[in-house]
């Protein structure tokens, strides 16, 4: 089982650890329908935005997961898997390929594995998370900080300055708020909360921000029992 | 006052390094908890801070406050068990305080600890709290403080 690449990193990690994750990967139900071959031609790079900007390549993924590389495959779920914007643009592959699937898949491994690398990419997410079980809406105004935007140069600070007042001027509902997009029920927060808790979705966060997890654990709890519910006691809300 | 890659850590305070607080120990028996200087510059421009009503009994580990900068949320994480005493208004109105004044004007809440002996043996002084966060900063790769206009030492 040779690694594509003679100095595929990792090498002190155990080929099983890496061959479970692999595995993982294969035997997810999406999966076959994602490689069926690769001619090496490269029209997934050519169309692929972050190729241009990263040292990432589509190719590589369809590659390595049909050659069974299980030392590339472990480094590439470590470190390149987190530089595809998941637009699918390879998916105008010839052979058919979905190296953008396969992508999705690997980092839903990375998750559920707890893997540093999830962790690390993700933590720049977690108040999107809070945000979107606290309050319904994934984004909020507030967000736009100059120090999570430098990339905005001096726009960002003058928005960042005068953001209730930019918000004001907005002609359309806005409530006028900078903490929320838009007013979303409690019904429905609470109906997204359930969703996320049956399916594991919050068991994946466990795994990945022990901390945001318990925030919002205590955040639906508190709701709930504004309700009259017991956060367990799932039954009872469903019937309701 | 100790300084570890332009991060302050007073003296006369107590440290839990794992999860970035510091800790006052009052002379009513009484705690006060808030972010280090480390803790302020991970979380970048702080917009809100929650602490949690007073009266409320909290484990310990488990949060007493919910922070949020741009795009992160944290807890902060309660050395002691216990109940809150007292929640700094001032930082719920205005957490940027947090950011200019983490030990002063930035304390979160006041606890009286159930077993103050007992849950004080996991915190560290700021001697070795200096040596563990040298090492803590290597980990994170995070080169030095921040300091926001304004900040007071």
């Amino acid at each position: 089982m040779l690694a594509l690449y003679k100095d595929a990193g990792y090498q002190d990690v155990l080929v099983e650890e890496k061959q479970a994750l692999f595995d993982q990967v294969t035997q997810d139900m999406r999966y076959p329908e994602t490689l069926y071959g690769c001619y090496e031609c490269g029209i997934c790079v050519a169309a692929c935005p972050s190729a241009r900007f990263y040292d990432f390549s589509p190719r590589v993924f369809a590659q390595v997961m049909a050659r069974e590389d299980v030392h590339t495959f472990y480094e590439l779920l470590n470190d390149s898997v987190w530089d595809c914007s998941q637009c699918f643009s390879c998916t105008c592959c010839p052979r058919e390929n979905n190296p953008g699937a396969i992508i999705t898949i690997m980092r839903e491994v990375a998750v559920n594995n707890g893997l540093a690398s999830a962790k690390e990419a993700l933590q720049a997410y977690s108040r999107i998370i809070f945000k979107i079980m606290s309050t319904g809406t994934q984004v909020s105004p507030d967000m736009l900080q100059p120090d999570f935007f430098p990339d905005w140069g001096q726009d960002v600070r003058d928005v960042a300055e005068n953001l209730d007042v930019w918000r004001r001027a907005i002609p359309p509902e806005t409530m006028h708020t900078v903490e929320l997009a838009w007013d979303v029920s409690e019904k429905t927060r609470l109906e997204l909360y359930m969703i996320w808790k049956l399916t594991g979705n919050l068991e994946m966060i466990e795994n990945i921000d022990e901390g945001l997890f318990m925030i919002l654990e205590e955040v639906m709890e508190e709701l709930l029992e504004e309700h009259g519910y017991d956060i367990d006691d799932f039954d009872n809300i469903l019937e309701d | 006052m100790a300084l570890v890659r332009n991060c302050l850590l007073p003296s006369d305070l107590l440290y839990d390094v794992p999860t970035n607080i510091w800790v006052r120990e009052l002379d009513d028996g009484m705690v006060e908890i808030g972010m280090t200087d480390i803790a302020q510059t991970l979380a970048g421009s702080i917009i809100h801070c929650r602490p949690k009503k007073v009266g409320k009994k909290v484990k310990k580990g488990k949060s007493v406050a919910t922070v949020e900068s741009g795009k992160w949320v944290g807890p902060v994480r309660s050395p002691f068990a216990g109940n809150i005493t007292e929640r700094n208004d001032a930082v719920a109105n205005d957490a940027t305080i947090l950011n200019r004044s983490p030990y002063g004007e930035g304390w979160i809440v006041r606890i009286t600890p159930a077993d103050m002996e007992g849950d004080r043996t996991a915190l560290v002084g700021v001697e070795e709290a200096s040596t563990l966060y040298e090492a803590y900063m290597q980990e994170k790769d995070l080169a030095s403080c921040i300091h926001c206009e304004g900040f007071e030492e």
